[in-house]
């Protein structure tokens, strides 16, 4: 009888795997239950399929968007096109990822008292955004397709986050059948967090930062560029023979033949170290939005490759976003705040969300945020005088990535050096020719309505 | 803190009101609690006092008590009756205990012989005062006078000694009757069925307090579990339809009384062999009725309407399983050949997979092997191995080809893992379901007030998905008290089984309660998105009459198991103790 009584040991591992899951459970109940309660279609919280309570407003208290009993958006067209993104469109097309991820702060839910104790419709999400600044960012792209984003790299705020084309909520474009010219295409997505693109030139400044840390006397060699090099039996080729450069010359000429040396001496290993270090093929996440990945992968790549990877061309893909923070790294001497879009929440009269900022990690050494910082100045001063605003410093560098034959992606990154307006912007237009051209005034206006808006709130 | 405010705060702020139900809200997991406890603490922490049914008295003069009705002489250690003498084989004999009070003794195949008053014996009839000796260590039999036997019954713990299972009962009334005023208020138009229903389950509870109290017995936890478990499982009734509150309350009636019957059938070892060939007949007759007549229902086809009334077939068998599976340890340790009992499980495992019934059919497998762990005492493990191994396989097969062939299981397989991206269609049931647990918080929406009771029915939220159910109308605490319940049963069957009368017993509740467990493990995890949903019922809580009749039917073997003093009607008292 003993040694049966012994084998009932099978009952007892039937009952520990019930008490595990239990307890696995139980945790994943505190750790998921806001999430299950606020998911779209939940019965407790949504009603004919719209959140029950709440509004979304700007940095300034702007309205956005109130779903108390139906969903109604900002007063003016401009506003309501300018953040369809954020918001989400009436049929569902575009998620509305931000009200998903704090649905449950807005209505007040615990985990102890469950929906029990929900307060009725007067909760309150307050975002980083300026609609304002919005607004003027979408003109600025007039229809051209891309994205604009302006951040501040000491705190995190996203003060302007914008996907173009875009449309107003009380006016839907109907692009399954309206959509001859292509103006529609991808409206849908929002293109600052979810697209990456070609970087071309402004990916030099992710090579210049592993040159620079592999080697620090690269500041004080000289260039020769005779308008093309071979490499590998293949030629990269600048539009014309720059001549005789210095490091900072060869950046504000965007010398193809002087980064393609520079790439090929830094070599793969530090090139891929760096991307990693700046984290271009991980994603953000925040707020309920997880950024696209970016893409830098030199395993399959031979020196002409390998120097096409270090002037932004080959595979390389930058999400806006991501790039962005980078040049918030760039400006605070190495490492930025993480980007956030939700400041704080209330519900029932009481704070249920405030944002906990937080740092990225190191992205590059301050020696080297330093250097690139001069070098980035100066392009400013010598070349994109279309960016700049009296009084501020503003750094910068261009891009124009060749994405087809006749196709360039025009790119434009970088960040006021400024203690007051601490923003660190990118601007990119798809088939939009030459980077500076094309975004730097976009750049400026919208830099400009940012100032404004600070200012405003001193 | 302003989250414990909002306990007491209702749709118009702090009020009287919202304080009453905020009071009713946290009693009634505290009595839940205090149920539960109060009966973990007695079937849990009794000492295991052996039951002395005779002596051995060696040649040296020592006394060697025989505590079971079958016992293993050997000289291993984890014998019974430990004879440390190099003639004797590990494993020597066995002396079995017979209903009517006599002995028997069975030569294991030990190297030395087994000799009763000096002639050989294979298998056969020891009286009080023989010689038996095993390869010459004499030995005699020697019986437990009526002073030893009502001294011993007397120094015994009583059952639910310090934990009087009386108050017990009583707070789970207390239990049922704040469950009825919450259920009152929020239902007022159904305030006649609930009254009634819940004054009818009282009383039966009491009725069979009372009557266990004039046989003598006292140890109702099991019995106040499984009610206790009823009172959720009615609660969630009243919710989604309180019209079949009744139909749920026949059934518990008739698995009252299936319980008793087989519980008294158990009493005696006799009875309770016979009764095998009957449940196996049975257990294949309700099959082959399962085959021939039953519709197809959700994809499996294992339902049968008869007159109005529909059950599952397959529950009852469950009963009959066991009762095959069950045996005595002279057999197991002579008779070692468990092929017929295998080739039985595969004819039961063969019909399920006919009829698409695969969450019943992993029931059925860990029954096996529950029992025929049990019974593979002697036994290379190997070969239980590769028999459980090859069922495995072939469940497996089965069910991934039922996965290709049947939309029906291949679409409850599609969801799993992946509820979120498909939470309109195949994540359907486990997302609403994650929804309304978190909505419901650590103390529930109150009794009718939750969700759930829309999807009852056709969407098995009051069957399948009945965790949730629970969790957002009663509380998650409550939810978790319900499996803790149910874990806690399982533990008192392990501990028990060291001082069980028989490995009958003791293969009977092992599987009983191995089977129920299954039953809440695959019910909860699938709820919940750990497993893939397979239309399992939560043990005397899920809505379904077959299912509850099963559950007091297995239920039998765990009270047979209960040897505490005067604890189970289940279990003889020896007719000196009765004669005290």
């Amino acid at each position: 009888m003993k040694s049966i009584a012994k084998r009932t040991w099978f009952a007892l591992i039937l009952a520990c795997i019930l008490l595990f899951g239990v307890l696995t459970f139980a945790i994943r109940y505190f750790l998921y239950a806001e999430r299950w309660v606020s998911f779209t279609g939940s019965p407790h919280v949504y009603t004919n399929g719209k959140l029950d309570t709440g509004e979304i407003v700007d940095r300034g208290g702007e309205v956005l968007y109130t779903s108390a009993k139906d969903r109604t958006y900002a007063e003016s067209a401009a506003l309501r096109k300018a953040t369809l993104h954020l918001i989400g469109d009436r049929a569902g097309n575009i998620p509305p990822r931000i009200l998903r991820a704090y649905a449950s702060k807005l209505f007040g839910y615990d985990k102890l008292n469950g929906t029990a104790a929900m307060e009725t419709s007067d909760g309150e999400l307050r975002l980083t955004v300026s609609a304002q600044v919005q607004a003027v960012a979408m003109q600025a792209m007039a229809g051209q397709k891309g994205a604009v984003g302006v951040y501040n790299y000491k705190t995190g705020e996203l003060l302007c986050a914008v996907s173009s084309p875009s449309f107003d909520q009380l006016d839907p474009p109907d692009p399954e059948n309206d959509n001859a010219d292509g103006r529609w295409d991808g409206v849908y997505i929002y293109r600052f967090f979810h697209s990456s693109y070609t970087p071309g030139s402004i990916f030099k400044l992710t090579t210049l930062a592993a040159a620079l840390e592999q080697d620090p006397g690269l500041a004080e060699k000289r260039f020769h560029c005779e308008g093309s090099v071979l490499i590998n039996g293949e030629r990269i080729t600048c539009p014309k023979a720059h001549g005789e450069l210095s490091l900072a010359e060869a950046l504000s000429s965007s010398c193809n033949c002087s980064f393609a040396q520079i790439a090929l001496q830094t070599g793969a290993e530090a090139l891929t170290e760096k991307a990693e270090a700046i984290g271009i093929d991980r994603n953000l996440k925040f707020d309920g939005i997880t950024t696209v990945r970016g893409h830098f992968d030199l395993s399959d790549a031979d020196d002409n490759a390998l120097a096409w990877a270090g002037i932004g061309q080959y595979t390389d893909l930058i999400n806006p976003c991501q790039y962005m923070v980078y040049m918030g790294a760039i400006a605070s001497g190495g490492s930025a705040a993480m980007p956030y879009l939700v400041e704080s929440a209330h519900s029932g009269g009481k704070e249920t969300y405030r944002v906990s900022r937080s740092q990225t990690e190191p992205m590059l050494s301050p020696e080297a945020a330093e250097l690139l910082r001069g070098y980035m100045r100066r392009n400013v001063e010598q070349v994109y005088g279309a960016v700049q605003i009296p009084g501020l410093e503003i750094c910068a560098k261009s891009g124009t990535a060749e994405v087809g034959a006749d196709a360039n992606t025009a790119t434009f990154a970088g960040f006021i050096d400024s203690e007051d307006y601490p923003l660190a912007f990118i601007v990119v237009v798809e088939q939009g020719g030459s980077g500076s051209r094309t975004c730097a005034p976009i750049a400026r206006d919208v830099l400009q309505a940012c100032v404004n808006v600070l200012d405003g709130e001193r | 803190m302003d989250i414990f405010l909002d306990f007491f705060r209702g749709p118009e702020g702090i009020t009287l009101l919202s304080v009453y139900h905020a009071v009713l809200r946290l009693s009634l997991p505290i009595l839940a609690f205090l149920v539960v406890l109060r009966s973990a603490r007695s079937l849990l922490g009794f000492r295991r006092e052996p039951e002395v049914w005779a002596w051995l008295r060696l040649a040296t003069g020592e006394l060697q008590p025989v505590t079971h009705w079958e016992n293993l002489l050997g000289r291993k250690k984890s014998a019974d009756v430990v004879l440390d003498f190099a003639t004797v084989s590990k494993n020597h004999a066995v002396l079995t205990r017979l209903d009517d009070g006599g002995w028997t003794i069975t030569d294991i195949g030990a190297k030395g012989r087994v000799e009763v008053n000096g002639k050989p014996m294979l298998s056969g009839r020891v009286d009080y005062g023989d010689t038996i000796s095993l390869a010459g260590l004499e030995m005699v039999l020697e019986p437990v006078s009526r002073e030893e036997a009502q001294m011993q019954a007397l120094s015994r713990t009583k059952a639910g000694k310090g934990h009087s299972p009386g108050l017990t009962l009583l707070l789970l009334t207390v239990f049922q009757l704040l469950a009825v005023l919450e259920l009152v208020f929020n239902r007022p138009e159904d305030r006649v069925t609930v009254i009634s229903a819940y004054g009818i389950l009282i009383g039966v509870q009491w009725a069979m307090f009372v009557g266990q109290k004039l046989l003598k017995r006292s140890g109702f936890e099991v019995e106040t579990i499984a009610f206790f478990l009823t009172t959720i499982g009615l609660g969630v009734i009243a919710s989604a339809y309180a019209s079949e509150m009744y139909k749920q309350l026949i059934a518990m009636g008739l698995g009252i009384g299936i319980f008793l019957v087989l519980g008294f059938c158990l009493r005696d070892l006799e009875t309770a062999k016979k009764l095998r060939f009957l449940a196996a007949g049975a257990g294949v007759l309700l099959f082959l009725v399962n085959l021939v007549l039953a519709r197809s229902v959700y994809g499996s086809r294992n339902w049968i309407y008869l007159g109005g009334f529909s059950f599952q077939p397959s529950e009852f068998v469950k009963i009959c399983f066991i009762l095959t599976g069950a045996s005595t340890m002279d057999r197991i340790v002579t008779r070692r050949n468990m092929l017929a009992f295998v080739i039985y499980t595969a004819f039961i495992g063969a019909c399920l997979v006919v009829i698409n019934d695969f969450g019943a059919a992993a029931i059925f497998f860990v029954g096996f092997l529950a029992i025929a762990l049990l019974r593979s005492s002697s036994y290379p493990s190997a070969v239980l191995v590769l028999v459980g191994v090859g069922m495995l396989a072939v469940l497996v097969l089965a069910a991934v080809l039922a996965i290709r062939h049947f939309p029906h299981v291949a679409s409850r397989f599609a969801g799993y893992g992946h509820i979120w991206e498909d939470s309109f269609d195949k994540g359907y049931q486990q997302t609403r379901s994650l929804m309304c647990i978190a909505a419901g918080g650590l103390f529930g929406l109150g009794l009718g007030n939750g969700w759930m009771q829309y999807m009852a029915g056709e969407g098995a939220s009051d069957t399948d998905l009945v965790f949730a159910f629970v969790s957002e109308e009663w509380g998650l605490l409550m939810a978790v008290m319900m499996i803790f319940a149910l874990a806690m049963l399982g533990l008192f069957v392990v501990r028990s089984a060291k001082v069980a009368r028989s490995s009958f017993y003791t293969i009977g509740a092992s599987a009983a309660m191995s089977i129920l467990i299954m039953q809440a493990i695959l019910n909860f995890f699938g709820t919940v998105d750990f497993l893939p949903l397979t239309g399992v019922t939560f043990p005397f809580v899920s809505n379904g009459g077959s299912s509850i009749m099963a559950c007091w039917g297995l239920l039998a073997f765990i009270k047979a198991c209960d040897t505490r003093q005067n604890a189970s009607f289940a279990v003889k008292l020896s007719e000196k103790e009765a004669a005290k």
